[in-house]
Order: structure tokens, then sequence, then C-alpha cells
């Protein structure tokens, strides 16, 4: 985990007891953690009346480098010694780097679920509808015969909160293409997951 | 033999041998086994070899397989007796044991590899997301109404696991800004930038307009920094540290360069479109350019400003227009058209006569002023001129009254000019050789100091080289640091992944108990070997004694048997005895010899025993008959066609 210089500063100033009171602390670490997961929590340390006293451009330092930090943490699934280590050099008594990773590590399940969900992804197929229909004829010709498959795909799309239909129609031999397709890929997943 | 039969087919089993579960000695492996699992080996320790891995149902087949199995095992350099395609086909234990060994310790050891080459930190990732998509392949399907927004709930590691794309972002971010060095003392932060701090920056939670854009802001924002740090080190490493400036004034040399790079290619680019476009694209660039000069002057974006006052004023002229214009409107119109026509030609013409007037007076007055401004010029010349004049003249005046006034005591005044002329020449002389005096050690200063100044510059330059060369150091050091935790953390992993294994404890603690073992035994080896040479050394002593005792009696009675008949008789008696003893342990002796014999016998037919010749024998007659059928088919096919 890399953190940036000016982040680091700010993290060292949040170590300084002269400027963060050792009970403020843990209630801007908290508040840092609930900051970036809730949206109605954006502002929470500006509203909040505990820091009135501090200093205001100190406290907003001191606030975006713990933020920084806790994206940091999360993004790379540090565990305690990670952020200790860190954390000491940043001049940070133990028993902060103590509160800080009880705080840390107890919300961090949340600010994974908040991280995996920036992504990108193509269209995930969730169900499937389908339909056989026998092809008679046509006004040029008059047996056809031939079975016809219409299959209707259920497909979840990225800020989308409906499912989108996918639709195609296909023969039997394009469907069982199809199906090989699907099982070699399935196999390739299962290859992956035996290394 | 079982400690080693097992170890044998648990690494068979370990390089993909498909062994059954019951499988516990090597008793137990038929031909088809044995085939299998040499071909796997040969395949594990050679790579690349061409062998069917099923015994072919054709005897032939068999035998060549056999024959080929046979050299590529004596290609590895295996020496335990003669190799043969019988050796495969028409297996005894021990043999199979000894081939077994020898292909095991061939096989490339995979933990040893591990130890020697670190894992990158990509092959950790690998192996971690094939663990994530292990755990994810086991959990039955289930359907997106069962999940909270693409979340579902599991019971292995981090609790949960995201399916689907429904509730995905896309990555967005934006700058994002926070209060810096703040903490440090020493830089100053300008007031209005303090105050803007206070009181107007938001957090930086609430500095993106959308909230969930706020993390992947900071992440950039985050990286972004670490990149541009990185990227201006190697720099300063690589340029900076060699041009031996200081880093604001090295950044500031560099941004000029850039300017005037940008110049050139600008005024190169401008100069080929001259020849191919007009004017009017030439004299935009040129203005760019004249703005990039001004800007790399004074460093103040002037022309933005101007630019900006510029269409301000254009705007408002309209704007004025716009108004007058309306109030132009607002005026009655109430005379007739033509009315109208008429004194609008009076007063275009009436304007126009006047715009006449105006602009013949103008060039009149235009000339004038071009008339007085070269006459004053041309004055003014001539005011110059005369003021040398003058003044040449007071000179000369000065002088020639000096000389006037000399004039009436020439003889003494010109002795006295004279003696001024001495003393100043003499005083002369006095300053050049105090001059001399005083030039002398400073030149040796200087020299001495310059000397001084190349030296510490080439020390300087060596501090600089040492000072890279630290750099360096510290780099490799950091790497090195760093690549050793990361293979301390793999290793660390990898003996996590090694302790489920129970058979490596298993096995040590029997390797010491075999060791264990071994030194008994040879203790006890040992103690044989001293009794074996203690009763050897009694037997010699022994049979020394009965030598000497015999000679003397020998002599003794034979010193009398010359004498008296009986002792002559006894003298036969004891040569007979001794003789008779001879034969006896003789007999002895052959005696332990047969018994060697035949323990080494035995020996040698539970060996014969062991290796199966009769069931052998009998596969091979049933082999050969086989082979017969099949030649007397393919005569016969042969024949028929």
């Amino acid at each position: 985990m890399e953190l940036a210089a000016t982040v680091l500063e700010n993290i060292v100033l949040a170590g300084d007891s002269a400027h963060i009171s050792d009970k403020l602390f843990g209630q801007l670490v908290t508040c840092a953690c609930q900051g970036i997961v809730f949206e109605e929590n954006r502002n929470v340390v500006g509203d909040n009346p505990a820091f009135k006293d501090v200093d205001k451009a100190i406290l907003k330092a001191v606030y975006g480098g713990l933020v920084s930090l806790i994206v940091e943490a999360a993004k790379h699934d540090s565990n305690e010694q990670n952020i200790s280590t860190i954390l000491e050099e940043c001049k940070f008594t133990s028993d902060r780097i103590n509160e800080f990773n009880k705080i840390f590590l107890s919300q961090k399940p949340h600010l994974q679920l908040l991280l995996g969900k920036i992504s990108s992804s193509f269209p995930h197929i969730v169900d499937v509808d389908w339909r056989l229909d026998y092809y008679i004829k046509n006004n040029n010709l008059e047996k056809i015969d031939s079975a016809v498959y219409l299959v209707n795909l259920k497909t979840e799309i990225p800020d989308e909160k409906e499912l989108q239909d996918v639709q195609f129609s296909c023969t039997l031999e394009q469907l069982q293409d199809l199906v090989g397709k699907l099982k070699d890929a399935t196999k390739c997943m299962e290859k992956i997951a035996q290394v | 033999m079982e400690e080693v039969d097992r170890i044998i087919i648990h690494s068979l089993r370990s390089i993909g041998c498909d062994l059954e579960d019951d499988v516990q000695s090597l008793r137990q492996f038929g031909t088809e086994i044995i085939i299998a699992s040499v071909v796997q080996c040969l395949k594990v320790i050679i790579g690349d070899i061409d062998l069917p891995s099923t015994l072919p149902p054709g005897m032939s087949a068999r035998f060549r397989l056999g024959a080929s199995l046979a050299n590529n095992v004596q290609d590895l350099g295996y020496k335990g007796g003669d190799l043969g395609y019988q050796t495969f086909l028409y297996s005894n234990e021990t043999e199979i044991r000894k081939i077994f060994m020898f292909l095991v310790e061939k096989l490339p050891k995979e933990s040893s590899q591990a130890a020697d080459e670190p894992m990158g930190a990509s092959v950790l990732l690998l192996r971690a997301i094939s663990t994530e998509l292990s755990h994810q392949l086991s959990l039955a399907w289930s359907p997106p109404f069962l999940k909270d927004r693409g979340i579902r709930i599991r019971s292995k590691a981090p609790g949960w696991q995201r399916e689907g794309a429904c509730c995905l972002q896309h990555y967005r971010s934006c700058h994002i800004s926070t209060p810096h060095s703040l903490g440090n003392i020493s830089t100053k932060i300008p007031k209005e930038l303090s105050s803007y701090y206070k009181t107007h920056m938001p957090f930086v939670t609430n500095q993106t307009q959308l909230h969930r854009d706020t993390a992947p802001s900071i992440m950039e924002t985050n990286a972004l920094e670490i990149a541009t740090q990185q990227d201006w080190e190697n720099e300063w490493n690589q340029i900076g540290l060699a041009s031996r400036l200081s880093q604001q004034e090295f950044k500031r040399r560099k941004q000029e360069r850039l300017l005037k790079m940008i110049k050139d290619r600008l005024q190169q680019d401008s100069q080929r479109q001259d020849r191919g476009e007009g004017h009017a694209a030439s004299s935009d660039l040129q203005q760019i350019l004249n703005t990039i000069e001004t800007q790399s002057k004074a460093g103040v974006i002037k022309t933005k400003g101007s630019r900006f006052a510029h269409t301000e004023k254009l705007q408002y002229a309209k704007d004025e227009e716009k108004t007058m214009s309306q109030v132009g409107l607002a005026v009655p119109a109430k005379d007739t058209e033509e009315e109208l026509e008429k004194k609008r030609q009076e007063e275009i013409e009436g304007l126009r006569s006047e715009l006449l007037n105006l602009t013949a007076q103008l060039e009149k007055l235009d000339i004038e002023v071009k008339k007085f401004s070269a006459n004053r010029q041309q004055m003014e010349e001539v005011i110059s001129t005369e003021a040398k004049n003058s003044e040449e003249k007071n000179a000369s005046y000065l002088v020639k009254k000096r000389t006037l006034d000399l004039l009436p005591e020439a003889e003494a005044n010109i002795g006295k000019l004279q003696s001024v002329v001495d003393t100043s020449a003499q005083r002369l002389l006095n300053l050049a050789k105090q001059w001399e005096t005083h030039r002398i050690p400073l030149i040796e200063q200087y020299r001495e100091l310059r000397q001084l100044n190349s030296k510490r510059e080439s020390e300087a330059q060596k501090k600089l080289e040492e000072i890279k060369l630290f750099r360096v150091k510290m780099k490799e050091t950091a790497d090195d640091a760093r690549r050793k935790d990361e293979l301390q953390k793999q290793l660390v992993s990898e003996y996590e992944r090694m302790t489920k294994d129970v058979n490596r404890s298993a096995y040590t603690r029997k390797i010491l108990e075999i060791v264990a073992n071994i030194k008994k035994q040879k203790q006890e080896i040992d103690k044989i070997l001293l009794d074996t040479k203690s009763v050897q050394k009694e037997i010699n002593s022994l049979s020394g004694k009965l030598d000497r005792t015999f000679t003397v009696t020998d002599e003794l009675i034979f010193k009398d048997a010359k004498k008296d008949e009986a002792v002559k008789k006894a003298y036969r008696f004891l040569a007979a005895l001794h003789e008779n003893f001879e034969q006896l342990i003789q007999t002895v002796e052959d005696t332990g010899v047969v018994m060697r014999e035949i323990k080494d016998l035995e020996e040698q037919i539970e060996v014969e025993s062991n290796k199966k010749v009769l069931s052998n024998l009998e596969k091979i007659t049933e082999d050969l008959q086989q082979m017969k059928k099949e030649n007397a088919t393919l005569i016969a096919k042969v024949k028929g066609k």
C-alpha cells in the first residue's frame, strides 16, 4: 500500500495529540468510515458539535488523510499488521493504533462492499425465457419444416435497476453451438479454480 | 520395506498416477499399473515423451513398449542390473521396487524449486483468485431476487460475495483537494488560502457531486500524487542531480525549455503555413507566440485578462447599440417617406462635405506637425553641436591662460615644472615597486585560491557521484527489502499450506526412527565384530600354544626315543594323536564352510522364489503361444492375399 506525501503528512497531523485529542480521535475515525460509506453522513464531521473547538483547517486536513488511509487500506485488504506499520511510521501511539484498528476492522466489510460496487461488467445473465416454434412454410416455399428457437435472456446491466432483455432466434445447430460454448466457458472457470 | 512402498505410492499418486485407494505395497502392483506408473514418471521427468499410458493388446506392441521403457530408464542413468522388457512385463517385486525408487528420486522436486525461485505477487494473486473462484463455484445458483442488491451471504471468509451486475457503478473520479503543508511550520500559508481552508473548503467526502464517486476520486488523487512523485524522483535522479542545480532552479529551467520548445515548434509550423496560406492564420499564430513570450517573461497571464476585457467591451458596445436603436424606434415617425428621404439626402450631403472639410484640415495639420517636428530635430542637433564647440573652446582658453601666466619667469618656472615632473616620475616608480610587492603575494594567493577552487569542484564532483551511488544503493536495498518481505509473506503462506500435509512430520519421525535403528544395528555389528576378533585371537594363541607344546614334547620324546623302546612307541602315538586332532580341526572348519554355503544357498532360493519364476514362466509361455498365434494369423493373412 502506497500513500502520497500529503496524505502521510495529514495522517501525521491526526496522530498529534496537540491537534486532535485522544477522545476525539476515535470519533473522527468512526466519522471518516461513515462519511465514506453512507451518503447521508458525507458532511458528518462538519455537523458534529464535538469538533467545534478544533481548528477547521486542521480538521479538514486530518479528515482527508484518514479518509484516504481508510479507502486505500480497504482496497488492499490490509490487516492489523500492515496498518500498524504505516501508523507507526506516522508516529502514532500504540493506543491510537489499536483504536484505529478496532474501528477500521469492524467497518472493513462495509467499505469493501462499497468498493466492490465500483466496476464495469458485461451484461450478466440471470434468467432465460424460451420458445420452440415450428416453421412450416412461407410465400416462396411450400415446405420448410424447420425448428426455430426463440430465446430471451434476462440480463443485469450496471447502473440499471431493471432487467434488460436480449432476444434472438436460432436454429437447433446454433443453439447447440451456444450450449457447447457455454460448457467450454464453465470448464475454463473450473480449470482456473483448480490451480 | 513397507515404509519405502508407502513413500513410493504416495509420490506416484502426487504426480497423477491413477492408483486404487487400497493399494498399500508394491506387491499389489500388476503389470498394467506398473507400466502406467512408469510411463507417468517418465513423462514428468523427461517432459515430452511419446508413450501410451495403457498396455496395448497386441503382444508384439507390449514387447516394444517394454523395451522402450527399459531404454528410457537406462538413459536416465539407472544402474541396477540388467534391464529389459522382461523387467516390466514379467515383474518381480524387488526389481520393480528398485526401479521405482530410482524414478522417484529422479522426479523434479517441487518444494525445493518453490524455495529457490520466489513466486511473484501475481502467482499469489492467481492463487487467491482460484481459491475464491472455487468457493464461488461450490455454491449453488440462486435467483437474483434472493440477493440484497447483488450481495449474497455465505459462510466462508469475508461473509459475503457479489453476484450479478445490477448494482455496479462505473469508475468515475473528479478532482479532490485537501489542505496541505499545515503540519509544517516552516512553510507559510497565505492568509487567503488559510481562510479558504477554514471557512469555505468542503470536507473530502463532501466534494464530489455524487457521493458514490467519493471513493474513486480519493483513490485517483492518491495514485496521481504518487505517480507524479515517482516520475519527478526518477527525473531528478537521472538528470537533475548531474546538472548541479537546486530543485527550484531545475524546475524553472525545465519550464523555460518547454516554453521555448513549444514556441519553436509553433514558429516552424507557422512558417510552413505561410507558404501555403494567407496571412490571417500566421498573424493569429504570431499573436499566440507573443502571448507565450509575455507569459514566459512576466509569468503573469496578461493576455487572458485583456482578451476577457476585449470581449467584455464588445458585449457592452453591442448592448449600447441595442439600447440606442430601441430609443430611436421609440421616436414616432410622423413625416412621410419622401420627406424623410430628402432630409436624409440633405443630411448625408451636409455630413459628407463636413467630413471632407475635416479630413482636408486634418491632412494639413498633419503635414504641419511633421514639418514642425522635423524643424525641432534640426534645431536640437544644431544646439548640441554648438554646445560641444563652446566646451572645446573653453578648454583651450584655460590651457592658454595658464601658459600665459607662466611666461614672465620662464626659467624658474621651467625648473619647477621639471622638478614636478621628476618627483611625479619618482613617485610613479615607487608606486610601481609598491604595486609589485603587493602584487606578487596577491597573485600567489589568487593561484592558490584557484587551485583550491578546482580541487573543491572535483571533490564536489566526487561527492555527487558518491551521492548517486548511494541513491542507487538505497534503491537497491529498498527493493531488496521489499522483495524479501514479499518472499517472506509467500513462504509464510506456503508454510501454512504445507502444514495441512501431515505426512511430512510422519516421514521425518520415521526417518529419525530408522536412523536410530541403523545406529543400534551398527553398534551390534561392531560388538559382534569385536567378539569374532577376540575369538580369532584366542584361536590363534591356542594354535600357537599347541604348536609350541607339540614341538617341545616332540623333541623331548625324540631324544628319549633312541634309548628306550617304550618311549619310541609313545612317540609314534603322539604323532598319530597330533595328526588325528589336525584332521578333527580340519573337519570342524569344513563344516563351518559348508554351513555358510548352505545359508547362502537358502538365501538364494528365497530370492529366486521371490522372483515368481514359475508364474512368470507360465506367463511367458502363454505370451509365446499368443505370439505364435498372432504370427500364424498374420501369415495366414499374407497368404490369403
